[in-house]
């Protein structure tokens, strides 16, 4: 009814008058379907390979590492990798790295708070982000290229000289509490399940510790704790500053400026208790009780460099996912997963192989969910699965799983932030880094017999089991082991008198 | 060019406009029966092709609602050359991923691949399109399939929310049927039904053939020019679909229901069309509303007036401010989810921000909405896929793709007086359409929610 009122001006002055209102000002009132005049025609980049152009790396003298690719565009990815994260935490509490995660771009010695930290990006249309995983913490920013200065200044600030307040550390442990519980009630047990299955393969130590910060631990971790652990871990010949779609003559330049000679906040000292333990493998099994669904990750130990390519192949060939629906052609339904478990067994929820790998080890993971019920039949399908990654694969099945690794490797890298993280982490961890196009070479040149030999010696070493929910029909560990040891992959026969 | 008054300017234009070009430009070709061919060459090793096609639930009638998404299922089922389980293999063994979607007025199917790999793409994706073989036995099959994901869309708050603005906002027009059809239709649609959709809506001069990534634009036209020159241009005794006008009603609907702990609750106007220039105002006015999460941890320092207010008070668990532009009309409007004691504070407060961009929104505002939204533009172009879903849009909506520099330029010109005139001229004392889900009794009356529409203070 009210609409005749809005109608009204139009009724006395007309349709054309009353679109007019909208172009006051002088603003030329064309629509999108035309071009604007005045505006100069763009003069249109042309491609001329630089996706090919050589990742450059400089060491300056204090030992950081400076890393830049190339890349056209008004934006760039510049970032600091260091080598710290929850494996490095046998001398001190459990949960640093989390924290410092949350803690990570607040006050700083120039920037009074978060806040003054994320307007100064806002003048350049940049974002700040921090991610730590089990070996590296990565502090990233995203940024107009002409804002190059402000950015590398910016990381410098955040990465050696954060003030780490009381009031900050207590909003974080506040943080830290809501994601426990976040994680707690969550219906996907993912990320619970992969801190279990990291803790039951590698019990005590390395990567086996917790990546969240313990419950218990939240109140332990204070200024000075985080000062002790940042005085040993956060030294320049860890760490390396990449960037992505910029210059590199400049980023060094800029490194030189803001990261030569700064003093970190919490006084230079020469690191005494780096901790340079290798992980060391155990395998065993955590049980946790939860209620209804029960799921299941089975993990067994890899690693070495030359075999993660054909553990990547590997993981792509078994692939798996969800039982509803694999996402279409393309997304792994004719994996060995989805072929010879989840078109056969429909009680399944889901069956997924994981692969996690670290610079001394890794783990090949199979991540199974159903109805407690089945739990015994799960099991038995896991480790059949796992025995026949021992036979030869076929040729087809091969193939398809290399091409689908190169396509998702190609795909992901068309992304700037991947991108960044792909030259930054190579560089942290081997001191160069591969091109697409050569890791793509090394996918292509797997044979079967790789594939044989990095399953046979993964087989041999003791499984380790996590598993989540309702477990009254899990069959016991010393069951699990001789199934993986037997030829066939079968559970010992149980006779029960009582069903 | 022209104003040889400006020159100097035009220099300093001219510059700023190579280093903002940091794209490479589209390339637009039409084929005789009508397909235009689009694409980027950015030179990357991977690309993404597609078919843009201009139909959707828009062009369905109550009896056929849902036929589009129907289809989208039945696509991958096999073609006449390929059947399923050959088609898949093909597309699993190329390492490619296929994709489609359906909305309100476009409907898209896009393959992921390796950019050597690009000939075959467009042959499956022609087959895919033009030659589905639509089997009873699958289209028995694939019915179940579409009632479970029925069932499992119910479950996803956020469309149900705003699947209900459209339902409400525009009553008895095409606009309101939701993209996915009710369980009614899904039950009895036929083959011989998405026949006739495919036949009637599958036509050369809708649709458009996209590509970005490591494509030759020859080649790809070569392609087209190879696989799609067969496409139907003519419909059936010259009934070429029209369409309704689809007009905006301001009103409400509401599903109360105090078991869930959340409401959701959506608000809009009526927006600008497809190719209006009030768009870029109106979207200027939206980055200044911003959008808030609870879960991104910004705190009490965000930049959005409203988002640091709902931080601090702790007033919704998340907000974003939205426009969908449809080719006649358009839905400009907030979207919030709180719990059920907040509902009237954060209708209260988003109201006043739309009032405030109305009448008082200031030059710093302006200023940072202008930045941040340049910004998102150009971060949203991030891969392949997003580029060549942005080139398809584009060219369906607009007949070309209009380059970053433009929208810069658009932009730019945007002023705190054109940002109030604009807002004025869509939202100020307009009647809304109003949504929400959920615990939903603290949700003012419509007539409360009309009266906030406008100020008593001038």
């Amino acid at each position: 009814m009210s609409r005749c009122r809005s109608w009204s001006p139009v009724q006395r002055y007309g349709l054309a008058a009353y679109r007019r209102y909208s172009g006051s000002g002088g603003y030329p009132n064309i629509p999108l379907s035309s071009p604007l005049p005045g505006v100069p025609s763009p003069t249109f980049a042309s491609v001329d390979g630089l996706e090919k152009s050589e990742t450059r790396i400089t060491t300056l003298e204090n030992g950081l590492r400076v890393a830049s690719q190339n890349k056209f565009g008004q934006f760039c990815t510049v970032g600091i990798l260091v080598n710290s994260g929850s494996r490095h935490e046998t001398k001190y509490p459990s949960g640093i790295a989390h924290f410092l995660e949350k803690l990570a771009f607040s006050s700083t010695a120039q920037y009074g708070s978060r806040d003054e930290i994320l307007l100064t990006l806002e003048k350049h249309g940049g974002i700040c982000d921090c991610q730590t995983s089990r070996d590296t913490t990565m502090y990233a920013i995203s940024a107009e290229v002409k804002g190059l200065d402000t950015v590398v200044s910016l990381l410098s600030d955040a990465v050696l000289q954060p003030r780490l307040l009381d009031e900050e550390i207590e909003m974080t442990q506040m943080a830290v509490r809501f994601e426990l519980e976040d994680l707690n009630m969550r219906p996907d047990p993912e990320p619970l399940l992969t801190e279990m299955i990291h803790a039951a393969a590698y019990r005590g130590n390395t990567v086996g510790l917790p990546r969240f910060c313990p419950g218990d631990n939240v109140d332990k971790i204070d200024q000075a704790v985080l000062h002790g652990y940042l005085r040993s871990y956060y030294c320049p010949q860890r760490m390396v500053l990449a960037g992505v779609g910029i210059e590199h003559e400049q980023l060094v330049k800029c490194a030189r400026r803001y990261l030569l000679n700064t003093r970190p906040v919490w006084g230079e000292a020469t690191p005494t208790d780096v901790d340079l333990s290798v992980a060391q493998y155990t395998g065993g099994i955590i049980a946790l009780l939860v209620v209804k669904r029960c799921i299941l990750m089975r993990g067994v130990w890899a690693q070495q460099e030359d075999d993660f390519i054909p553990f990547a192949v590997l993981n792509m060939m078994m692939g798996g996912g969800g039982s509803f629906s694999a996402g279409g052609p393309g997304k792994g339904m004719f994996t060995r997963l989805y072929l010879n478990v989840l078109n056969r067994h429909h009680w399944m929820y889901n069956a997924t192989a994981y692969h996690h790998s670290y610079e001394d080890s890794g783990l090949l993971c199979i991540h199974a969910s159903a109805d407690p019920r089945q739990l015994r039949e799960m099991v038995e399908i896991i480790t059949r699965e796992f025995i026949q990654m021992a036979g030869t694969p076929g040729e087809m099945e091969l193939e398809r799983a290399k091409t689908q690794l190169k396509s998702m490797l190609m795909m992901n890298l068309e992304s700037r932030p991947v991108v960044f993280e792909d030259v930054g982490r190579q560089v942290l961890s081997t001191g160069k880094r591969k091109l697409p196009h050569e890791l793509c070479a090394l996918i292509s040149n797997v044979t079967t017999s790789d594939i044989k030999r990095v399953t046979s010696k993964m087989l041999r070493s003791k499984p380790a089991v996590a598993a989540l929910g309702d477990l009254t029909e899990l069959p016991s560990f010393e069951h699990i082991q001789a199934a993986l040891s037997s030829k066939d992959g079968r559970l010992p026969r149980t006779y029960r008198l009582f069903r | 060019m022209r104003y040889g008054l400006h020159n100097y300017r035009f220099e300093v234009k001219k510059f700023y406009a190579q280093s903002l070009a940091g794209a490479p430009e589209t390339r637009l070709t039409a084929l005789d029966n009508g397909l235009r061919v689009a694409s980027e060459e950015t030179g990357h090793a991977t690309c993404t092709v597609g078919l843009w096609i201009g139909a959707g639930s828009r062009y369905e009638s109550e009896k056929n609602n849902g036929a589009g998404f129907f289809l989208e299922h039945m696509a991958f089922k096999g073609t006449k050359k390929h059947p399923q389980t050959a088609l898949e293999q093909e597309v699993e063994s190329m390492g490619a991923h296929l994709s489609a979607y359906t909305s309100r007025e476009h409907t898209a199917y896009y393959m992921k691949t390796l950019a050597k790999d690009l000939p075959k793409a467009v042959e499956l994706l022609s087959e895919v399109v033009q030659h589905c073989s639509l089997n009873e036995a699958d289209v028995e099959q694939q019915r179940a399939v579409v009632l479970r994901e029925l069932e499992e869309v119910e479950g996803n708050l956020q469309e149900v929310c705003l699947d209900l603005l459209h339902a409400t906002a525009f009553q008895g027009t095409p606009l309101s049927y939701s993209v996915l059809g009710p369980s009614s239709n899904a039950r009895t649609l036929s083959r011989q039904d998405l026949v006739e959709y495919l036949g009637s809506h599958y036509k050369a001069p809708r649709m458009v053939l996209s590509a970005a990534g490591g494509v030759n634009h020859e080649e790809l036209v070569g392609l087209a020019k190879t696989h799609f020159s067969g496409l139907s241009f003519e419909y059936e005794g010259d009934a070429i679909p029209v369409l309704s006008p689809c007009r905006f009603t301001g009103s409400e609907i509401r599903m109360r229901d105090d078991a869930m702990p959340l409401a959701h609750v959506a608000i809009a106007v009526e927006g600008a069309r497809v190719g209006s220039p009030d768009i870029v105002p109106l979207m200027v006015a939206n980055s200044i509303i911003g959008s808030y999460d609870i879960k991104s941890g910004g705190g009490k320092n965000m930049s959005s007036r409203l988002a640091a207010m709902a931080a601090e008070e702790n007033f919704c668990e998340s907000f974003q401010a939205f426009h969908s532009s449809y080719s006649d009309t358009g839905l400009m409007g907030m979207y919030f989810v709180t719990d059920m004691h907040h509902i009237e504070d954060m209708m209260h407060w988003s109201q006043n921000a739309w009032m405030n961009m109305c009448t008082t929104v200031t030059d710093s505002d302006v200023a940072r909405g202008k930045k941040s939204l340049k910004a998102s533009l150009v971060a949203q172009l991030n891969g392949t896929t997003p580029i060549c879903d942005d080139i398809g849009r584009h060219v369906l909506n607009y007949g070309r793709r209009v380059p970053l520099a433009e929208w810069d330029a658009r932009i730019n010109a945007v002023t705190p007086k054109m940002v109030r005139d604009v807002c004025s001229k869509y939202i100020y004392d307009k009647c809304p359409a109003v949504a929400a889900v959920g615990p939903v009794e603290q949700l003012p009356d419509y007539n409360r929610t009309r009266a906030s529409m406008y100020w008593l203070r001038f």
